[in-house]
């Protein structure tokens, strides 16, 4: 299991004329992850995922709260870290790299590299072996690092930006892939991704970071129970926002067309349709969220999105 | 052939569930066959292995399939037709009914005035069945 424990961080400011102020890259984070999952990390652009990767892979040290792989501190510790293999959506540092190079580099750290599957991988995919990585386009370039990945048998994996840059037939064989690791030897899978039908597809659990703060952390049928878009008819005069707060829900969103109101409210069916009772309206219907909806009101009701954008 | 509507309201794993019974009701899938393993089926669908797993779970505990150790999962011998088709039709009600906005304490009270004294031997006859 990953714990990530009260983990803040804040990116000094810039003084080389181009001044900013401090960035406060995440804000108080906890989540654990549980082992045989896949998590996905979703939120806003700049949200902080690949600061908490980076931070979960021991490539920044925390500056307060602690981040350990089965209980082992993994800053500066070789033991751990060697059950974690990061998949950065950044490639540049591997340039000067071929395919052959880069699997003899990340052997020579992990014990656990298996040639065989390397090998079987490199020849499905069909992988330039001699080639250097700056001649790659950006989706071999993903898959080059995929192979390793998988080759190198850890039992976590980090995917920054899991499937950007891979063609359908790829991402395919990727997560075919993933399924025998997991089911093999029950490897974990971490993977951020801006494509929330991939992460509804994939993941356990989800959770969503927005400025560097974790909005919520839950299983993904749990997190789409947790918001419904109630329809509300009241021909005597339309709901208010203020009247469907008073019976203690939180409304997301609150559109009215007419006598028919639209709100976005949370808490399961059951509590909101029994809550919404006392409105006496004339009909209520309920209709559950996709993951994307979920996304895009809790953000907006946090003053992200093109309606805030218009409104300001 | 099971499809999943990935962008749909309902979770994958009762999709799935739905997609098996359906396979079941056509007579595609016949008691005791074996349906296929939750490698396969994730890979077919492109979803995570442990949404097939919970989906195969729900309908053991519903009955629906048995697995044999090391074997996998077989399709159970199925209550008759009309039975299925009426719990489902009676699920479905209901949780339209809780979608509209009828309390479930007056879901409940129907139920009770309406099995009334039958109900004992409407629960030992699903026993009987298990």
């Amino acid at each position: 299991m990953i714990e990530i424990k009260n983990v803040t961080m804040e990116f000094a400011g810039r003084t080389d004329g181009n001044n900013s102020g401090p960035v406060l890259a995440l804000d108080d984070v906890s989540l654990q992850i549980p082992d045989g999952s896949v998590y996905g990390f979703v939120g806003s652009n700049g949200a902080g995922k690949s600061t908490l990767m980076r931070l979960m892979c021991g490539v920044y040290r925390t500056q307060q709260g602690s981040i350990t792989i089965d209980g082992e501190e993994v800053w500066d510790n070789p033991a751990a870290k060697r059950n974690i293999f990061f998949v950065n959506d950044e490639t540049v540092q591997f340039a000067d790299f071929t395919v052959k190079s880069l699997a003899k580099y990340f052997r020579s750290y992990y014990e656990t590299f298996s040639k065989d599957t390397f090998d079987r991988l490199v020849a499905t995919i069909g992988l330039p072996m001699d080639r250097k990585f700056s001649t790659f386009s950006k989706g071999m370039k993903r898959q080059a690092i995929a192979v390793v990945a998988l080759a190198c048998g850890t039992k976590y994996i980090v995917m920054d930006e899991a499937f950007d840059g891979l063609d359908p037939a790829m991402r395919k064989m990727i997560k075919d892939l993933i399924v025998d690791e997991m089911l093999d030897r029950g490897m974990t899978l971490i993977v951020s991704s801006h494509n929330l039908t991939e992460i509804s597809e994939l993941c356990d659990r989800a959770m969503l970071l927005h400025k560097g703060q974790m909005i919520f952390d839950d299983e993904i049928d749990k997190i789409r129970s947790g918001v419904s878009k109630a329809q509300i008819v009241r021909k005597s005069g339309a709901v208010t926002r203020g009247e469907i707060e008073s019976l203690g829900l939180t409304v997301l969103k609150h559109t009215v067309m007419g006598s028919v109101v639209q709100a976005v409210v949370k808490g399961t069916e059951e509590e909101i349709a029994g809550k919404l009772e006392g409105l006496s309206a004339d009909f209520v219907e309920l209709v559950p969220l996709t993951l994307e909806e979920v996304f895009v009101y809790e953000l907006e009701a946090r003053g992200y999105g093109y309606e805030s954008f218009a409104e300001s | 052939m099971i499809t999943l509507d990935v962008t749909g309201r309902a979770p994958i794993y009762e999709q799935l569930c739905r997609g098996i019974c359906g396979e079941i009701a056509k007579g595609v899938l016949q008691p005791h066959d074996r349906i296929p393993a939750a490698r396969v089926l994730a890979k077919d669908l492109g979803i995570n292995p442990n949404t097939v797993a919970k989906a195969y779970a729900e309908l053991e505990r519903n009955g629906v399939i048995y697995s044999v150790y090391g074997k996998g999962c077989f399709v159970a011998e199925q209550k008759d037709s009309a039975y299925r088709r009426l719990t489902e039709e009676f699920r479905q009600a209901a949780r339209e009914a809780i979608r509209a906005g009828v309390p479930k304490q007056e879901l409940e009270a129907i139920v009770q005035q309406e099995c009334g004294v039958g109900g004992d031997v409407a629960e030992q006859g699903v026993k009987d069945n298990d």
